[in-house]
């Protein structure tokens, strides 16, 4: 009995749920999530997990389910490429695009803590810094 | 008279042009390894490599050398850098074998890297343990051939066996890889060949499309990897005559379609796949000639797919031979061979004279309610799928082959 209740309040819980790298499939390009650095979650406000292989995924995938970005209730998560395998807010990350990020989706998105360690990351001249809402509205 | 002229010049220069010499470089010699013969050779000089284990972090080749390995010897980058770069036009690079790459999340390193270069062969190399193996960017007119790739098999820090970005007119030949991400990867490779090669155990694909149009690949062998080939994002990819078998578990696919258009599938054997045919978002792909045995899902076609035709493939032994998500409209199936038809031939042209539904009540019950799953093969299912068919209600009527085939297809 009070297996089956913990079950129930766990089940209840809502958060962040762990990426099985490598078995994992992406929720919007059906791509097996491979690589820490670019991996990107939601979790809904109903508890609902999509999962991403990348922020540029994860942005066109708000494109597509607009209710979702503009609940707040919403969680949106990423990696940082400057320290793989954590989950981290979206809405205040740093997004650098940079021809040198080769992010699984060809966008060349990586995301960071700090305006600075982007900066110190970026290797391209033609390289670009978003915030998050510039990164939604530029896919 | 100005012929023969000509004639002897080009006779009289003909020791200039044939001067090419060959260095041979062997262990405890004058010359102990592949940098120093690079060092002292000319362009259109062969080096001949002897057996024995070269340490070589990060050799490289900027002259247009022949550059052989006799008896396999080895160059070992000892994880401290990546292997060979070649920057030169017209090298040749054979009989190697080239292991111990460094691996990192900041850098592609690679066994073998190609870069800004043009006609260079890469043959009969054995790449082992590398983080990339076989690395080509912005490179036109390279053979990549008979060479053996196997990487760390690690989940986390696994490159592309061969992998390209930004290539035009590469030819992929009788290569084995395993044990990498993906087992040939290309990112904006367009018109080229790969052939014959055999792709399997690699952790994400077998081979891998995004953003690439105009390729083809064909006879090669995808088994048992994370999925077989996804492809992606492209226009105008020929598949033809490849074996897609054993890709098997959840979210995993035979051959993964998303966003692409124009392909062209025909005279492939899926085999064993969870799903065979994963379609999402295409327009005008034929599908034909095709055989589908001892499948999951044989297709899986979503709503937004358009104009696809389906046409002379064998289905056999298919758990499920085609599931939708939706209502789907302009995908067009005929002449393919059914063995869950039940229909009959009163006039003995070979094609059934009642339509056959591919997409069955239950598999429409399953994408609803994918528990019900555990119902599968029980008698009320049957009786459910054999009401379908009569009357059809759920399933969606357009989606139908006209001409189903009383017998299979022999190839």
């Amino acid at each position: 009995m009070l297996i089956v209740l913990a079950a129930l309040l766990n089940a209840c819980s809502r958060g962040p749920e762990p990426i099985r790298y490598g078995s994992d499939a992406c929720a919007h390009c059906k791509m097996t999530i491979m690589d820490k650095r670019f991996a990107a979650e939601i979790v809904t406000a109903k508890g609902k997990v999509y999962k991403f292989d990348s922020a540029e995924c994860m942005a066109d995938f708000l494109k597509d389910n607009a209710g979702l970005a503009s609940n707040d209730k919403t969680m949106f998560l990423v990696s940082y490429y400057d320290h793989p395998g954590t989950f981290e807010n979206a809405t205040n990350s740093v997004y650098l695009r940079d021809e040198a990020m080769h992010s699984p989706m060809g966008g060349n998105v990586g995301v960071f803590t700090s305006e600075a360690s982007a900066r110190s990351f970026g290797k391209d001249t033609a390289a670009k810094i978003y915030n998050w809402a510039e990164l939604l509205r530029s896919r | 008279m100005r012929a023969l002229s000509l004639k002897i010049c080009l006779l009289l220069l003909m020791p200039a042009i044939v001067r090419a010499r060959t260095i041979n470089v062997a262990p405890h010699t004058a010359v102990a390894s592949l940098k120093q013969a690079v060092g002292q050779a000319r362009n259109g000089d062969t080096i001949i490599v002897g057996q024995g284990t070269y340490i070589s972090a990060n050799t490289i080749i900027d002259k247009a050398l022949t550059v052989l390995g006799r008896n396999r010897p080895v160059l070992d980058a000892r994880y401290q850098d990546e292997v060979v770069t070649i920057t030169s036009n017209n090298v040749t690079f054979d009989g190697f074998v080239v292991r111990n790459s460094k691996t990192g999340s900041m850098r592609d390193f690679a066994g073998i890297r190609l870069s800004k270069v043009q006609n260079v062969t890469v043959s009969n190399n054995t790449l082992l343990n590398n983080f990339f193996g076989i690395y080509l960017s912005d490179c036109d007119y390279i053979r990549v051939l008979n060479n053996h790739l196997s990487g760390s098999n690690d989940l986390e820090n696994s490159g592309n066996g061969i992998h390209l970005w930004k290539c035009k007119y590469v030819l992929i030949s009788g290569n084995y890889v395993t044990r990498h991400r993906d087992g040939i990867y290309f990112e904006f490779a367009k018109k080229s060949t790969i052939e014959n090669n055999l792709s399997e155990k690699n952790i994400r694909y077998g081979l891998h499309f995004m953003f690439s149009d105009d390729d083809t690949y064909i006879r090669n062998t995808f088994r048992n990897n994370g999925s077989g080939v996804a492809v992606m994002y492209t226009r105008r990819i020929k598949m033809l005559h490849n074996t897609f078998t054993r890709n098997w578990g959840g979210s995993i696919y035979g051959l993964l379609l998303k966003e692409i258009s124009d392909a062209q599938i025909e005279g492939n054997q899926f085999t064993r796949n969870t799903t065979a045919i994963y379609m999402e978002n295409t327009e005008r792909i034929t599908v034909t000639k095709n055989d589908f045995n001892a499948n999951g899902w044989a297709i899986r076609v979503l709503a937004s797919c358009y104009d696809d035709h389906f046409t002379n493939n064998n289905f056999e032994g298919n758990s499920f031979d085609a599931t939708t998500n939706g209502s789907l409209k302009e995908n067009y199936f005929s002449n393919n061979y059914w063995d869950k038809y039940e229909g009959y031939d009163l006039n003995k042209d070979g094609i059934g004279d009642v339509p056959y539904r591919p997409i069955s009540l239950y598999a429409q019950v399953i994408e609803q309610n994918p528990q019900s799953v555990m119902l599968m093969r029980s008698f009320i299912v049957n009786l459910m799928d054999k009401v379908e068919r009569a009357v059809p209600s759920v399933t969606p009527e357009t989606v139908k082959d006209d001409k189903p085939m009383m017998k299979p297809w022999k190839r």
